[in-house]
């Protein structure tokens, strides 16, 4: 099947920095897609190129085969994007909501497609058709903001952080609403979000930013702090409850350490001392079910850092796993990777 | 004191009474200055909208001479357009001195600057994430230009009204340009200034109150459009 978006060697530059340096990515037609990284690490930018908002420094896009265009909106109108903030038109709610279709001079049945959007954002087209877009609280408006894309049918719904600045039912309706549209119109999304516990349900691919760099298709740990020798070969990194988390490989000053949760395992015990083997005493904060995998994300804990693991399901139930556990985090000093800064 | 309390009193009968001098005065004044502010809008929304809008060589520069351009007094603007307009000037031959569209033309002028730099202001401050909500909405590049225009219209109303209170209550160009004839280019202002300097405080003090009141409803309005943008 021919993918939706093929990004090549692509790179955007920003005042002599590489903020994003894409070698090859591709996303299927109707994929959920859960785009997670560090602050700064190029998530933003990466969506507002797939919105075909901002014209990549270098490389090539191409959206469903024909290579990407930026000035006009042959492609970009069947993509849309939801802000962080809710940003609404000084409209009524309708024509906010019909600002799209209007545009695309589709105005058959405007008010029926308006009313349908509105359901679906949970707001009763009775009373919030006719409404200011200065009546309505942050929750609404974002509800208004995506329905104002829902009614379009787009091919690619882009969501930047879109539960961040809300209340939590909103945000659960907003969440439920995209995944609708998926569904029914077989809309790819591509997600940012912070709300981890949703995304890892949702998203059949998790991809991971670091640094302006896809790292992995899961979440890797990213460990950057004072790295010192520690003879032999090995590094260390003394975390501030007095652990030393070893890797092995010199190191030079700028280098931070990725360790891939697959490499991480999780015991209830402290194994028998082993110079090459890390065992991390921390505590379970959170557990997410990966979708379509069976597998078991957990977040550890661990002096102020935040070490994942990945589990299978049967291993998490037979160790008994579950938030507040004390656990041992295992893995040998080889599983840690170096990345330079770019 | 007397003849104060007397002209207030004489001002309302005036009023009240339908006095055709007066009431020519304040005909005058919405005659000429409608004709005045909607050349103006039609002109200067656009250029401030460019002005705004755009980026080019030499915006900063043309920005400066327009906003330096909003304290133009209004005798200056007066004595240049007599001198164009003036039987000996280059346009001369068209007998706009001393008519309507003559003041019109004075009033435009200093009109356009408070158009065009406060269009440019509405514009340039509009929310960057409305740029950004209507692309993402599909529009056009001309549809964001005109919806971003559409979106800072309560600002733009506000540049026209500021114009409109400039315009009305000038008195310099008309004046010059006018000639404050009698039934024919007698404005409110122009009025005040002659009835005052005659000793005739009723009638003065009438156009005043009228002036007053179209001041109030202007800035009322303006008052009420900041709100809303």
């Amino acid at each position: 099947m021919m993918p939706i978006y093929k990004l090549e060697n692509l790179k955007k530059v920003y005042d002599e920095r590489t903020v994003l340096d894409i070698e090859d990515l591709k996303i299927q037609e109707g994929e959920i897609i859960g785009l997670v990284g560090p602050n700064g690490s190029g998530k933003s930018t990466l969506l507002r190129i797939l919105a075909l908002l901002e014209k990549p420094t270098e490389g090539d896009i191409y959206f469903r085969g024909e290579m990407a265009v930026f000035e006009e909106n042959k492609h970009r109108k069947h993509v849309t994007m939801l802000l962080q903030n809710p940003f609404l038109l000084k409209r009524t709610v309708f024509e906010n909501i019909a600002y799209g279709l209007r545009m695309r001079g589709q105005v058959n049945r405007l008010t029926e497609k308006v009313n349908d959007a509105l359901n679906m954002v949970g707001l009763d087209p009775g009373n919030f058709s006719g409404r200011k877009w200065y009546q309505l609280s942050g929750g609404e408006a974002q509800r208004v903001a995506l329905a104002s894309r829902l009614v379009l049918r787009p091919k690619v719904i882009l969501l930047d952080e879109p539960t961040a600045s809300v209340d939590t039912a909103s945000g659960r309706i907003i969440q439920n609403a995209v995944l609708k549209a998926r569904d029914m119109w077989g809309s790819t999304l591509v997600i940012v979000t912070h709300d981890l516990a949703w995304i890892y349900g949702v998203a059949e691919r998790i991809l991971s930013l670091f640094r302006g760099k896809l790292i992995k298709e899961v979440p890797e740990n990213i460990l950057a702090g004072d790295w010192r020798p520690y003879g032999k070969g090995l590094s260390a990194l003394r975390l501030s409850d007095g652990q030393f988390v070893i890797g092995a490989g010199s190191l030079s000053p700028d280098s931070v350490a990725i360790l891939d949760p697959e490499d991480v395992i999780i015991g209830l015990e402290k194994p028998a001392i082993d110079s090459a083997l890390n065992s991390l005493r921390g505590t379970i904060i959170e557990m997410s079910l990966e979708n379509g995998t069976g597998q078991v994300l957990v977040k550890v804990k661990v002096a102020d850092r935040l070490f994942t693991s990945v589990v299978t399901g049967c291993s998490a139930e037979n160790l008994r796993l579950r938030p507040g556990t004390a656990v041992f985090l295992h893995f040998k000093a080889s599983a840690i990777k170096w990345m330079r800064h770019s | 004191m007397d003849y104060i309390l007397e002209g207030i009193i004489g001002a309302f009968q005036l009023l009240l009474s339908g006095h055709e001098e007066t009431y020519s005065a304040v005909a005058t004044t919405l005659k000429v200055s409608t004709l005045s502010i909607t050349a103006c809008l039609l002109v200067g929304i656009p250029l401030g909208f460019l002005l705004g809008y755009r980026n080019f060589l030499g915006k900063r520069a043309i920005r400066a001479v327009v906003d330096t351009l909003l304290a133009l007094p209004t005798v200056v603007v007066g004595l240049l357009v007599y001198a164009f307009i003036t039987r000996r000037g280059p346009l001369g031959e068209m007998g706009l001195l001393f008519t309507l569209r003559g003041i019109a033309i004075g009033q435009f002028i200093l009109a356009l600057p408070i158009v065009v730099s406060l269009t440019a202001s509405a514009v340039e401050e509009l929310d960057p994430k409305l740029g950004l909500t209507l692309k993402t909405l599909g529009a056009t590049k001309r549809q964001v230009a005109l919806s971003s225009l559409w979106e800072g219209r309560y600002s733009v109303m506000v540049s026209a009204i500021t114009a409109y209170g400039r315009v009305i209550s000038e008195v310099g160009a008309s004046m010059m340009l006018g000639g404050n004839i009698k039934w024919h280019t007698r404005t409110i202002t122009t009025a005040i200034a002659l009835e005052t300097g005659k000793g005739q405080f009723s009638m003065g003090i009438a156009l005043g109150l009228v002036l007053l009141t179209l001041a109030f409803a202007v800035n009322t309005t303006v008052s009420v459009l900041r709100r809303r943008a």
